[in-house]
């Protein structure tokens, strides 16, 4: 992947994605071969090394990672705990630090005037956008989305993945989504790489493809 | 034509704290302070320097109990004893809970709550007193027999099997029991046919556990003279021979153990039924096991009906409760009980906060790791494990009896013995809300370059803190029922007053204590349930 690249990874259920995205940001271990992530291969990276590697990529999951007993401000900051001390940590629990990032980045989600709510009060759509404010304070230069929008409206589907791609590529970085709907990966991404059973078994430019092609590719009819 | 509506701009959004939750935290550690600064832990010297040399032969007789056969044979009977005692007051708990659940229930009831409200507050008197203080009255109007320490186990525990089974029937899914009474059926079957299936499995895991409680309760029974193992224990401890004592803790942590084991296992089985149109057979076995065992216990206890109808005991009932009405309130009575709820008070707060901070501490150590660790690790948490077993395997009383070497006599002793025992329980529990909780949030931190400490504070802690308060809330409720019962072994609060009025049979006197007990746990109760719903 290039700098200022954004990258669609499409392919049906157990083909490999999340899997993917796992490996790229250190969670999983490859089995074999090795991979380089902003220039470092996070398999042979230790502790304080590894963790700033990380606080670089960020990633998005289905909006599962947030702890829903904590207040919103607190799951956005947590986006920051890469370069956070202990203690600052600490003591944000109870007097919450660098609001004005956190009002920010809900702002650009559409969520500003839920800062102080507990995060398990709200959708399942909002909570996808409480994610991604996570990664908007969290700034990194790799973005790795899996289903981004999956729990989003149309309108606000678009909304999600233009701001992920802005974030990714207005910093030099790149973008790599997990992304079901053929139209959404055509819209927002250069390049659309497509897994099957663990493989690559497409890889081409946006501009080349159209809905109708990918759709055969997920064997699904819709 | 159009309307241009001016809008203001929305308020910034503001950090709104919940001053419930506040007041309540800091009412929890003014609390705690008191507790402490009033300890003596912290002024003034706490070890017992002239137990040192007992401590020194009671340890090293650790390693060499009484295996003679004679005493093993006693130990044996004695197991027995307590086994019997356990199973016959288990399962006459169950029965009067599962009649009483009748009348304590909402949906006997419906929108008439007179009855049920009686009904809950009658439960009241017979929960808030501790098996021991009822094995103490019994013993006093049905003189040495067996009775009391069956009916000790059977009315408290009944009692509250009785509350808990109404509850497990409130809250079983009602949509087979309303489809019922539409169709016309009367309330008795419908609640046969439509609400005792959804609850079964959870009313017999409960009588399972109940089984295993009653075990450690006969143990402590006998601690007070009612028979088998506790009654060994107090016998050798009071003649100093320490190998016979630890014959017989070990006896004893053996069978609160191995009561700890298979119930969990058979209640795990009880309360998720395997799919299949057969019965469960093991499921089957434990119960039909229990009942062979309570048939076995009438006859090897030599329990007869007579002895509770006889002529002599009612005239004992009669003349206790004649004397024991109305209650002193004389002179320094009332003082004195005052006081001693205060130093209870404060027993189980010590208690209950040294379990909460060690069981949190070994937290960690206790979960099963749900991915493969490394051997040592591993052992590490076996270890742990193993020790909380250990701990929760001794009732409290035991323990208490043993730090008495260690500690001066006062509130310490007691507040340690309950805090041990109660680490060992509140460990496995909290242990366990780690192995449920959802490891993901703590993943995506750790994959963003959080350290481990912000991992734990962001990821972790926020959802096992509601689940960790509310246990250890639970657990202070249980911790000062059982204050009560080491004190009556003497080691400080309202439970050596308690002993002292029986033992000169002052009736006046154990009625004005009894209500003092019920009133402290009826309000421990009130005050935790309240800190439970702030923390939902």
């Amino acid at each position: 992947m290039a700098a200022g690249e954004r990258v669609a990874v499409v392919g049906a259920s157990g083909a490999g994605k999340s899997t993917l995205l796992g490996v790229l940001n250190g969670s999983v271990p490859p089995t074999a071969g090795s991979v380089r992530v902003l220039g470092q291969d996070p398999a042979a990276l230790r502790g304080r090394e590894l963790r700033r590697l990380r606080a670089r990529t960020g990633t998005v999951h289905q909006h599962l990672e947030l702890a829903g007993q904590l207040r919103v401000v607190h799951n956005v900051n947590a986006g920051r705990l890469g370069s956070w001390s202990a203690a600052r940590a600490a003591w944000s629990l109870v007097r919450p630090q660098g609001t004005g990032d956190v009002l920010g980045a809900l702002a650009r989600v559409g969520l500003a005037d839920r800062a102080y709510e507990r995060t398990d009060r709200l959708s399942g759509g909002q909570r996808q956008r409480v994610a991604l404010a996570r990664l908007l304070v969290q700034r990194p230069e790799l973005v790795l989305a899996d289903e981004p929008a999956s729990a989003l409206d149309p309108a606000l589907a678009d909304q999600a993945l233009g701001l992920l791609g802005e974030l990714a590529t207005g910093r030099g970085g790149a973008l790599l989504a997990c992304l079901h709907d053929p139209a959404l990966a055509l819209r927002h991404c250069d390049r659309v790489v497509g897994l099957a059973a663990g493989r690559v078994v497409l890889d081409a430019p946006a501009r080349a493809l159209t809905v109708a092609a990918l759709e055969g590719f997920y064997g699904v009819s819709r | 034509m159009t309307a241009v509506v001016e809008r203001p701009a929305p308020p910034a959004p503001r950090l709104d704290r919940d001053r419930r939750r506040w007041a309540w935290g800091l009412g929890a550690l003014a609390l705690l302070g008191w507790a402490l600064a009033s300890s003596g832990l912290l002024s003034g010297p706490v070890l017992n320097p002239a137990g040192t040399g007992q401590v020194g032969r009671f340890l090293a007789a650790a390693v060499r109990p009484e295996l003679g056969a004679e005493f093993l044979r006693v130990v044996a009977g004695s197991t027995l004893v307590t086994v019997a005692y356990a199973v016959l007051g288990a399962g006459l708990a169950v029965l009067i809970g599962a009649l009483g659940a009748v009348p304590a229930s909402r949906t006997t009831w419906g929108r008439r709550r007179t009855g049920w409200l009686l009904t809950r507050g009658g439960l009241a008197l017979p929960r808030g007193l501790h098996e021991a203080v009822w094995g103490l009255l019994l013993v006093n109007v049905l003189g040495l027999d067996p009775w009391v320490g069956v009916l000790a186990i059977a009315v408290p525990y009944g009692a509250i099997t009785a509350k808990v089974f109404a509850d497990l029937l409130d809250e079983a899914p009602r949509g087979a029991y309303r489809a019922l009474l539409a169709a016309g059926a009367g309330r008795g079957t419908a609640a046969l046919y439509g609400l005792l299936p959804p609850a079964a499995g959870g009313l017999l895991s409960y009588s399972f556990y109940r089984l295993e409680c009653a075990v450690r309760s006969a143990v402590v029974l006998g601690l007070i003279g009612a028979g088998g193992l506790g009654y060994q224990l107090a016998l050798s401890f009071t003649s100093l021979r320490w190998a016979q004592v630890w014959t017989t803790v070990y006896a004893l942590a053996l069978l609160c153990l191995l009561a700890d084991v298979a119930g969990r296992a058979v209640r795990r089985r009880a309360a998720a039924p395997r799919p299949g149109p057969r019965r469960d057979p093991v499921l089957t076995g434990a119960v039909l096991a229990v009942v062979a065992l309570a048939g076995w216990a009438v006859w090897y206890l030599a329990l007869s009906p007579a002895a509770l109808v006889s002529d002599r005991t009612r005239e004992q009932v009669v003349w206790v409760a004649s004397a024991a009405w109305p209650p002193a309130t004389d002179g320094d009575l009332l003082p004195a009980v005052w006081w001693a709820s205060v130093e209870t008070l404060r027993m189980s707060v010590l208690a209950v906060a040294f379990a909460t901070a060690g069981a949190v501490a070994l937290a960690g150590l206790a979960a099963r790791p749900g991915r493969p660790v490394r051997p040592g690790r591993a052992a590490l948490g076996g270890l742990t494990r193993t020790g909380l077993l250990l701990l929760r395997a001794v009732p409290p009383p035991v323990w208490a009896l043993v730090l008495l070497f260690v500690l001066l006599p006062g509130a310490l002793p007691g507040a340690v013995a309950l805090g041990v025992y109660t680490l060992g329980v509140l460990g496995r529990l909290v242990g366990e809300a780690v192995e449920e909780a959802d490891r993901r949030p703590a993943e995506a931190l750790r994959a963003a370059g959080a350290s481990p400490a912000t991992r734990w504070l962001y990821g972790g802690a926020p959802a096992l803190a509601g689940p960790v308060l509310a246990l250890a809330l639970y657990r202070w409720e249980v911790v000062v029922r059982d204050t009560v019962l080491v004190g009556l072994l003497g080691a400080g609060g309202i439970g050596v007053l308690l002993s002292a009025a029986t033992s000169s049979f002052d009736w006046p006197a154990v009625t004005t204590v009894l209500i003092a007990i019920v009133l402290l746990t009826v309000a421990v109760d009130l005050v935790g349930a309240q800190a439970r719903a702030a923390l939902r």
